[in-house]
């Protein structure tokens, strides 16, 4: 299809194999002997470059600092300041998200202490080619979506451009300020064994890896400070700080007022510990495709305080998931109508959508050619070897070397590429040759490429291991900007060649010396700047909020749960006839009610087998498959918790995964023990209790500390009415035994004594625990502090008789109105009682005002799509 | 001729329903053949509506409804005047040798990949290769393929629906006037004859309707309209929506909405001579 467009502009491709010309070595003396010591147990591979020693196998002149900083320490320091980068990396909660992965979301970061150290002058010279590169792939981009002129003029092949699902037709003709496409470029580079960088591939859709460059940079200029300092490592921030400037330049309102978000895909996404990291550093706020919608072609942030205008998204949403309603309409990460306020002009996307078109490989090969004709300048930073599989000349030569190549997609796709890592046996080769000529512009042959190596710590010692550089680029207002640094990757065997994060690799500092001390920068604060002070923190998305509702409600729903099921195996004792059930019947009607033991009524087989009764009672706490468990609870606690992690305290995250871990150790088919059970009962409720001391004492009372409390106070409420209720169902509701059960699972039993010393009774066992209103555990207790909250929010959305301040009015006003003295007269059946009414009716309120939460603050439904029109 | 077209979608939603962001595309194109005299958009209820043009220069009418809302109509009246180029004759007029100049001339390349409802399969090859076996000419092999699939296929109301793919066509033999053209625009497509789906209405059929038949590029002749479901070349009876790679592109209405999925959907079309 291509075949008719060879026009020779495909450049001559520069393999990376040539014969080893070695940089200059240094001056030996100077770091004299620093090879023998640690650098002596690393063993070298003799075909690769080594970063830091020379052929001769003498550091490299720039390592001499560095070197002989480490040279210095003993071997238990090293070790000492590896663990402690690990213990940081933990503390920070660096996570990378490995898919797939069974043990969960989150996967510590590997970071190596020993950087990768790069001279000034090499770094002077591959900024130069990188920010020709990125001004090119720009250049490229703005044609591509533009007139496309290079098209016509035959210098790109049509398959190129709209063979790939990276072109996105709906952008195509939509102006972006400054015809700036890449806001942001990253590029993977690696170096040959004569010492040259090349790029192994281009990152335009959403280049990630700068803030674990920065997270590592914290980590790295810590435990090594004294080499840091010597070395003059040039700082990130200031790169950082451009790239900010920038951003704000860009709003289409003027600039003081802009408002950029970052959009996220959520936790799940494998890089969302850097989105939030990112975020934070850079002050801005991490929102998911539901927080934003468009009105009247404009993007707006649904905040509790209604809406906000945005005008610059930084986006780590792919770009064809960005709009649901013009870009792939199965996405649910996006926002419908976002094209258009682009094309409106009303919001500026970073990067463009559209721009991962040139990060394909298919570009790299024409590069050359593309560099002369739209700069006027020879390329300086060559691509690693690649050839189209679109253009004749290179498809039969690829064909003629198929086992030679690294063969793979040329556009995303889900295309199976073969294991790069493993050579190819005849019948996969003769299967990649059909599928090649079947479909040709579909793919790319790539050259082998020998990495070079650089030395890890490991084992007490250094090892040599393949690495590549992740360098990134930003646009300013003066051109493209390189950060001075970079992420390196480091592969995990001696011999890889093909280095990802998802595979279990490692990575490195990468720091760029200068010659002179370098200018201290940083974000935190601008020397001189008028601080703007605030003090809202009322802008809170309303999915956010949604989420601290439910980590309230779960929080406390876990805290009931225990408490009720610490009682009910307490109490039940196998030697007394029935197991002395009817006391604590209500507890477990309660948590039939609730959920955690649905049926168990139903069942009277239980109520004489002793054991099925203590087991049904632990499988309520320990079995994570069964819905509404005390485990199950904790899992949904901690999916929760990573909802709203960039808005907690590490302290918080960690007593919830604690949490999670005491519940999880069980399973593995122990015959667990009822004391065993409440120890880890008892345990739970600390947790619980460190949470709720956390939420309590750190968070400002704004809105998401407001939407927390709230759930707590709703579904504790809800506990402590079901189990009124169910006491007042029961024959044995005058039993004091019953009673002291009821006030130990409300944590009530102390303030009871020092209030009676008799033993409890309905009437006093009721006004503690249902209207006393000083008492944190009572039923008007909650009720009162909900109407606090109301209070404090903002309006809701309707203020109709269903709303959540008339239904709190009512339950409030039919609490304080009643008196348990007056309610006293003994009852025959205290279930048809005064009192059983008013537990009743506060009991049904609950959902409502749920309801009327929901309804008022948490505006999100379903997405639907609009049913088309059926053809004849 | 002069048509008046009306046609109104109605959609009634179980309960009531917001955010409704959606794209319209059912303004009838200028193109060599048909001119526009005018065109009205209305959508209930009132909203502000913006359009653009598109990349195969469709034009869309975009709008946002955020209020809830019951129910939504949508009404399209346009006027256009039909005088399309005579057919042409049933002989030599393009070899293969000259079509394979095709992909050369601008934006063709879409129109020769497999698309989101249509699949350049080897079945598909080796039955255009059948339909056309012996015949050595471009333009006769398309019309030799028109004939073959309005032959393949049943014509069947509702036996699929607007998502039905090509190769369950293929594999089922039936289908309404989108599946013909799918399933043709699929066959020129693997002869390497680029090929496109066109979205519009057809004044003939007794119950005026929307429809969907292709176009084919001919070196030296232009884009030509054919109408498998019907085995003949497009006439005055038809108005040209838009046009894309398949259905996907030019749907009559696409969108969505924060709600329940549950709703009722009247569809109104009519098309009157005016003389």
């Amino acid at each position: 299809m291509s075949d008719a467009d060879n026009s020779g502009k495909i450049r001559e491709q520069t393999p990376m194999f040539q014969s080893q010309t070695q940089l200059p070595s240094m001056d030996a003396a100077a770091v004299k002997g620093a090879a023998e010591g640690l650098l002596a147990s690393c063993q070298q591979n003799a075909s690769a470059f080594d970063e830091f020693l020379g052929v001769d196998g003498r550091p490299r002149p720039h390592y001499a600092k560095l070197l002989s900083a480490l040279e210095n320490f003993t071997a238990p320091e090293l070790r000492r300041r590896r663990d402690t980068s690990e213990r940081l990396v933990h503390e920070q909660g660096i996570t990378y998200h490995v898919y797939g992965d069974p043990r969960g979301v989150e996967r510590p970061w590997q970071l190596d202490p020993i950087p990768l150290v790069i001279a000034p002058e090499e770094w002077r010279s591959l900024e130069a080619g990188l920010i020709q590169r990125a001004t090119l792939l720009n250049k490229i981009l703005a044609d591509c979506y533009g007139n496309q002129e290079l098209i016509r003029s035959r210098w790109l092949s049509p398959a190129m451009v709209f063979a790939q699902p990276d072109f996105l037709r709906p952008l195509h003709g939509v102006k972006v300020p400054n015809d700036t496409f890449l806001h942001f470029y990253a590029a993977d580079l690696a170096r040959s064994p004569d010492g040259r960088w090349w790029v192994m591939s281009d990152r335009t859709q959403i280049p990630t890896g700068a803030g674990y460059a920065l997270a590592n940079r914290l980590v790295t200029s810590r435990i090594l400070p004294e080499p840091f300092r010597d070395n003059h490592v040039h700082r990130l921030a200031g790169f950082f700080r451009d790239a900010q400037s920038a951003l704000a330049q860009l709003a289409p309102r003027q600039a003081g007022t802009a408002r950029v978000v970052m959009l996220t895909p959520g936790p799940h996404n494998e890089t969302y510990f850097e989105q939030a990291y990112l975020a934070r550093y850079l002050g801005y706020m991490l929102v998911e495709g539901q927080d934003l919608t468009v009105r009247d072609n404009q993007v707006f942030l649904k905040t509790l305080s209604g809406l906000e205008r945005v005008d610059v998204i930084l986006r780590r949403v792919d770009d064809d998931f960005c709009d649901p309603l013009e870009l792939r309409n199965d996405s649910i990460l996006g926002v419908p109508g976002l094209v258009e306020a682009v094309r409106a002009g009303n919001v500026v996307m970073a990067n463009a959508l559209g721009s991962g078109l040139v990060q394909s490989p298919a570009f790299m090969p024409f590069l050359p050619g593309l560099c002369e004709r739209l700069l006027g300048e020879k390329l300086k930073l060559p691509s690693v070897a690649t050839w189209w599989c679109g253009q004749k000349d290179a498809r039969s030569y690829v064909l003629d070397h198929l086992g030679e190549f690294v063969v793979k997609p040329a556009f995303r796709s889900h295309l199976r590429a073969p294991d790069p890592e493993k050579p190819l046996n005849k019948a996969e080769l003769a299967e990649l040759k059909r599928h090649v000529e079947f479909d040709p512009d579909l793919f790319v042959a790539q050259e082998r490429v020998e990495l070079s190596t650089a030395s890890i710590f490991e084992n007490g010692g250094l090892a040599a291991r393949p690495i590549t550089l992740r360098v990134f680029l930003a646009a300013t207002e003066r051109g493209f900007r390189v950060m001075p640094g970079g992420l390196v990757r480091v592969s995990p065997d001696a011999g890889g060649k093909f280095i990802s994060m998802q595979h279990g690799g490692s990575s490195k500092d990468a720091w760029v010396i200068s010659e002179t001390p370098v200018e201290e920068v940083t974000l935190l604060h601008t020397a001189g700047a008028n601080v703007e002070l605030r003090r809202t923190g009322n802008n809170l998305p309303s999915r956010l909020a949604d989420n601290f509702f439910w980590l309230g409600r779960y929080s406390e729903r876990a805290d009931a749960t225990a408490r009720l099921l610490r009682s009910a195996l307490l109490r039940f004792n196998p030697e007394r006839a029935g197991g002395g059930r009817s006391l604590i019947a209500p507890l477990l009607q309660t948590l039939e009610a609730q959920g955690q033991l649905p049926g168990i009524s139903a069942k009277p087989e239980l109520l004489q087998n002793a054991e099925a009764f203590e087991a049904e009672l632990l499988a309520a706490i320990f079995d994570p498959a069964r819905t509404g468990s005390l485990h199950s609870t904790a899992d949904h606690l901690q999916r929760l918790a990573t909802q709203v992690r960039d808005r907690t305290s590490n302290d918080m995250w960690r007593v919830l995964s604690q949490l999670n871990d005491r519940l999880a150790t069980p399973t593995s088919s122990l015959v667990l023990l009822a004391g065993d059970a409440t120890g880890v009962l008892n345990e739970t409720l600390i947790g619980l209790a460190a949470f709720h001391g956390l939420a309590r004492e750190n968070m400002t009372r704004a809105q998401a500390w407001r939407f927390l409390d709230m759930g707590l106070r709703l579904e504790r409420a809800v506990y402590l009415c079901t189990l009124l209720e169910a006491t007042l169902r029961s024959p044995d509701a005058e039993n004091p035994s019953l009673l002291e059960a009821v006030l130990e699972v409300v944590d009530s039993r102390i303030t009871f004594r020092s209030r009676y010393t008799l033993l409890p009774s309905v009437p006093a066992v009721f006004d503690l625990v249902l209207l006393d209103d000083k008492n944190p555990r009572s039923v008007l207790f909650q009720i009162n502090q909900l109407a606090k909250h109301f209070e404090k929010l903002p309006p809701e959305r309707e203020d109709a008789p269903g709303s959540g301040k008339n239904v709190l009015a009512k339950c409030r006003a039919r609490l304080n109105q009643t008196d348990a003295r007056e309610l006293a007269a003994p009852h025959d059946a205290w279930r048809n009682s005064e009192l059983a009414a008013v537990v009743r009716e506060t009991l049904e309120t609950l959902p409502k005002l749920s309801d009327a939460i929901a309804a008022g603050y948490f505006a999100h439904s379903e997405i639907s799509r609009t049913g088309r029109g059926t053809e004849q | 001729m002069k048509y008046d077209v009306l046609h109104r979608t109605r959609y009634i939603y179980a309960s009531p329903v917001r955010d409704s962001f959606n794209d319209v595309r059912l303004q009838p194109m200028p193109v060599p053949g048909q001119a526009v005299e005018s065109f009205l958009l209305k959508v209930l209820p009132a909203t502000r509506l913006t359009h653009f043009k598109d990349f195969y220069s469709n034009w869309i009418h975009h709008f946002e409804i955020i209020e809830p809302h019951g129910s939504l109509t949508i009404e399209a009246q346009s006027r256009v005047v039909t005088n399309p180029p005579a057919p042409l004759p049933a002989e030599r007029l393009c070899s293969f040798a000259r079509m394979k100049e095709a992909p050369n001339v601008e934006r063709c390349f879409d129109y020769l990949q497999a698309s989101r409802f249509v699949e350049l399969s080897p079945e598909a090859w080796k039955l255009a290769l059948d339909a056309t076996d012996g015949i050595d000419d471009a333009w006769l092999a398309i019309l030799a393929l028109m004939k073959f699939v309005h032959g393949f296929l049943k014509y069947e109301t509702a036996s699929t629906h607007v998502h039905t793919h090509m190769s369950e066509v293929m594999r089922d033999r039936r289908g309404v006037c989108q599946d013909f053209a799918h399933l043709m625009t699929g066959l020129c497509r693997s002869l390497k004859i680029p090929a496109r789906y066109v979205s519009g209405y057809l004044a003939t059929e007794a119950a005026s309707a929307t429809h969907a038949w292709l176009e084919v590029f001919v070196p030296g002749h232009g884009w030509r309209g054919l109408d498998p479901t019907h085995n003949c070349q497009v006439g005055e009876t038809y108005i040209k929506i838009g046009n894309g790679r398949d259905y996907a592109d030019v749907p009559p209405i696409s969108g969505n909405y924060r709600g329940t999925r549950e709703h009722k959907m009247e569809v109104e079309v009519k098309i009157t001579p005016v003389f």
